[in-house]
């Protein structure tokens, strides 16, 4: 069985459901959703598949886009932080993962 | 320098490729891959960070796909949709069959508006037929009218007959119509198909 292929269906939903849950408290730039998710591998995103997701939810107003330049000068970023349709997206969505989550859980079971 | 030049050339295949998106969504799309790339340059890892937003062109590819289909769902009308469509047709499956089923309703509805407007023009080339013995039953345009002006030489088969008179245009453009919309709703499900497909990943 191709277990990547699997893997790359499973992942389908739960990187904007991770992306929204990390704007959840403060906003980010992609790099700095990128570096929050270094040490998640399994949820799958990189440089290349995040700006395009950043993108859409940007244009389905689930997040804002900010330009923001740091104080003393240098590079600016561009940080992104949840709207109010965002954070009744994330709510809905994550009492939905967190039902499926327990469902799964009870009958494929816990690590043996 | 060598690092910058890298990321200029990037940025310009880039800003190329994304020529299809309006001027402030592709100056957006490039200023945030450039600080992405001078970010990623700052640790050292410019290689690794071109490598993996791919080729511009692949990378453009997934900002004007989401575009394209966002769009077209949110503007509804028959020419965005199918626009969106054709763009997409030969990347994606669910878009060749969107395409190839609107098409054949938009067909369906170009050719009744053309039949109708034939029956204006020429109303003898044009009608909805019945042959005389199968009950057969064809609509349209014909070079040679079904109904000949001279009489049929004897043992002649008779030849159909037009039932609808001028009628045909108040049919013609009902169908014409019907057939439009329901192009226009099948080029909108499939857009919604691959908004459902596209919508929870971009992996």
């Amino acid at each position: 069985m191709d277990v990547e292929t699997w893997k790359s269906q499973l992942r389908k939903g739960a990187a904007e459901l991770a992306v929204l849950a990390l704007l959840e408290t403060e906003a980010k730039s992609g790099i700095g959703l990128l570096d929050a998710l270094e040490l998640r591998p399994e949820i799958g995103l990189s440089d290349g598949s995040i700006y395009p997701m950043l993108n859409r939810l940007e244009r389905e107003g689930r997040i804002e886009g900010r330009w923001r330049t740091p104080a003393g000068g240098g590079r600016g970023q561009k940080l992104y932080a949840l709207t109010a349709d965002g954070r009744a997206a994330l709510k809905s969505m994550r009492a939905a993962w967190l039902g499926f989550r327990d469902e799964l859980t009870m009958i494929v079971g816990e690590k043996k | 320098m060598k690092d910058a030049a890298t990321i200029e050339n990037y940025l310009r295949g880039l800003s190329k490729a994304l020529r299809a998106l309006p001027d402030r969504d592709r100056d957006d799309i490039v200023a945030e891959i450039r600080a992405h790339l001078e970010h990623r340059t700052g640790e050292g890892k410019l290689a690794e960070a071109i490598k993996s937003l791919g080729a511009p062109d692949a990378c453009a590819r997934s900002f004007i796909e989401e575009m394209k289909i966002q769009t077209a769902f949110a503007d509804g009308g028959a020419v965005k949709t199918f626009g969106a469509l054709l763009t997409l047709a030969s990347r994606r499956v669910t878009a060749t069959a969107g395409l190839f089923v609107s098409l054949v309703f938009f067909l369906l509805a170009a050719g009744f508006a053309f039949t109708g407007l034939a029956e204006i023009v020429a109303p003898d080339k044009a009608g909805l037929w019945v042959g005389p013995d199968s009950g057969s039953i064809m609509i349209g345009t014909f070079d040679t009218p079904a109904t000949p002006d001279t009489p049929l030489p004897p043992g002649a088969p008779e030849p159909p007959r037009e039932i609808l008179g001028r009628w045909l245009i108040p049919f013609a453009a009902g169908m014409s119509v019907l057939f439009f919309v329901i192009g226009q709703i099948s080029s909108r499900l499939f857009i919604r198909l691959m908004m459902r497909r596209k919508s929870p990943t971009a992996i």
